[in-house]
């Protein structure tokens, strides 16, 4: 019983630190909260399936291919919509305002084609389960888990060891110094969008075939990523993947050990818990500034 | 001596405020050249139109650097050209490394092997950055952030460096060894234009100063000259 909850736990963790990841990533180089963020979940599953059930791309392909178009959305939405507003000088709740309207529209779009029923994403791998440690899951549950981990540390590796990346990282920090340097601001703001959305398309694309996928999707998921941030230290890259890596156990163990029906009051208990005596996260990130 | 910048008629508006109020300005090659003036003149304001960090919207008139027009270039764009400043109050990248903040400085060049024997030149010239290289920005005093900025802007190798207010919230022998290093690196060939507020030190650091108040430019002359002069004496030197 611990380690199949140890195991699921951690699968379901990576995925909320992936989700997670993306919020981040997005607070550090906007200072902004982007509620679109959970519905780019549900729009990276129905661009996979449209991938790989639909057009009957190769896995690979399909995954690659969703996450181009989820960083080109990422950028059209940073250029098109945030962007423009931030020139206007709106208050910054405004923008989030607008991110909660491209949300509900990015999460109803894809019922023009698919309709409003679950659809059922094919199998993967040709053997469909395997078992690691003594337990046994869904091929396609460990290959989540490898994934997730394989981006987070491709992340890691790229916004530290490239220039773009400390250059993405420095214009974060300080936008009019970065561009003193020479760095493209405007750019390394828009990939900064994309590659958020890029990371949460393929955590939708992961969740398929263990969740099916369904419009409201990534609804739920993009609260569970938004309660890992800020656990974690909204704001913090790492932060955001430790804070969904407890999130994922605590959810699993309570289902395990105590019962299914509460592992979401649980959740966000802590959530709250975490508010209210250290709001600066797990990282200690001092995020907390006009929204 | 040929002209590296010029401003012709350059004003600066924030929205309704005019805050710059038509100034002619020039710096000459391997010139150092001093702006100053209380609070609020408008110096930082014209030193980051000159770099492309104020809303292009808001300019009017002509900023040229070696002949050509750029006052509606951005920030980035004026960096590759070869301008480089070292902002007011040092704005440096307080979570990034010494190293990697100086890397930052050195973002348009592309052979890193001349890029590390400048950062070596940049760490002989402040050997305080040499022992702080892997510490993060934010955790260094104030002169050491100072050196980092000046370090920074140096490393991109610009024609022409603006500094804004380097002896800002220093202590009096950390203003004298940023002073004579900048005064070094200007030996060395590079055009420097610097914005000050302690007048003293930019006058007698500069060949030539201008002196502005309320977004205009009311003198300009040597800096012996302008150190001699009754009125600058007793409103900017006290003396």
């Amino acid at each position: 019983m611990f380690s199949y909850l140890l195991v699921n736990g951690m699968i379901i963790g990576g995925i909320y630190g992936l989700i997670a990841l993306g919020y981040s990533l997005i607070y550090r180089a906007s200072g902004l909260m982007s509620f679109v963020q959970g519905d780019i979940i549900t729009f990276g599953a129905y661009m996979g399936l449209t991938f790989y059930k639909v057009l009957g791309l190769s896995i690979y392909a399909s995954l690659f291919l969703t996450f181009a178009c989820a960083f080109a959305l990422g950028i059209v939405l940073e250029k098109g919509v945030i962007r423009v507003l931030l020139n206007k000088n709106v208050m910054p709740i405004y923008i989030v305002l607008a991110t909660i309207a491209i949300s509900f529209i990015i999460q109803n779009a894809p019922q023009a084609y698919y309709g409003t029923v679950t659809q059922r994403f094919p199998q993967v791998f040709s053997k469909s389960s395997i078992t690691v440690f003594g337990v046994t899951n869904q091929t396609e549950a460990y290959a989540c888990f490898v994934v997730s981990v394989v981006l987070m540390f491709a992340l890691h590796i790229f916004m530290t060891k490239t220039k773009f990346g400390t250059a993405m990282r420095a214009a974060a920090m300080d936008p009019l110094a970065a561009e003193a340097c020479g760095i493209n601001t405007s750019l390394s703001t828009g990939v900064t969008w994309g590659l958020s959305a890029g990371i949460a398309s393929v955590a939708g694309m992961l969740l398929g075939p263990m969740y099916g996928v369904y419009t409201m999707l990534g609804a739920t998921l993009g609260r569970k990523g938004f309660a890992g941030a800020v656990i974690g230290g909204y704001g913090n890259m790492y932060g955001a993947m430790l804070g969904g890596m407890i999130l994922g156990l605590v959810e699993t163990f309570t289902a395990g050990y105590w019962s299914g029906t509460y592992k979401n009051f649980i959740a966000y208990a802590i959530l709250l818990l975490f508010l209210f005596i250290k709001p600066t996260g797990i990282f200690n990130e001092q995020a907390i500034q006009d929204v | 001596m040929a002209k590296i910048l010029e401003l012709v008629n350059f004003h600066y508006y924030y929205g309704n405020i005019h805050s710059v109020k038509g100034i002619d300005l020039h710096v000459d090659e391997g010139e150092m050249v001093t702006l100053i003036g209380a609070n609020g003149a408008g110096k930082t304001t014209t030193l980051q139109s000159v770099s492309g960090l104020t809303k292009r919207r808001g300019i009017e008139g002509k900023i040229i650097f070696q002949g050509k027009e750029i006052q509606s270039f951005n920030g980035n764009k004026v960096a590759s050209l070869g301008i480089a400043q070292a902002l007011e109050g040092r704005h440096i990248f307080s979570k990034l490394s010494v190293e990697e903040n100086l890397i930052m400085g050195a973002y348009k060049r592309k052979n890193s092997v001349e890029i590390k024997k400048d950062m070596d030149k940049v760490y002989e010239r402040f050997p305080r950055l040499l022992e702080r290289r892997e510490q993060m920005g934010g955790t260094l005093s104030g002169g050491e952030q100072q050196m980092l900025a000046i370090g920074r802007a140096l490393i991109s190798l610009p024609t022409l460096m603006l500094l804004d207010e380097p002896s800002l919230g220093l202590a009096p022998l950390i203003v004298k060894e940023i002073f004579i290093a900048v005064k070094e690196i200007n030996r060395e060939g590079t055009t420097i234009l610097f914005v000050e507020q302690n007048s003293k030190i930019a006058l007698s650091t500069a060949n030539r100063g201008y002196v502005m108040q309320t977004g205009e430019i009311v003198m300009t002359d040597t800096c012996e000259n302008l150190m001699a002069n009754a009125e600058i004496k007793k409103a900017y030197l006290g003396v």
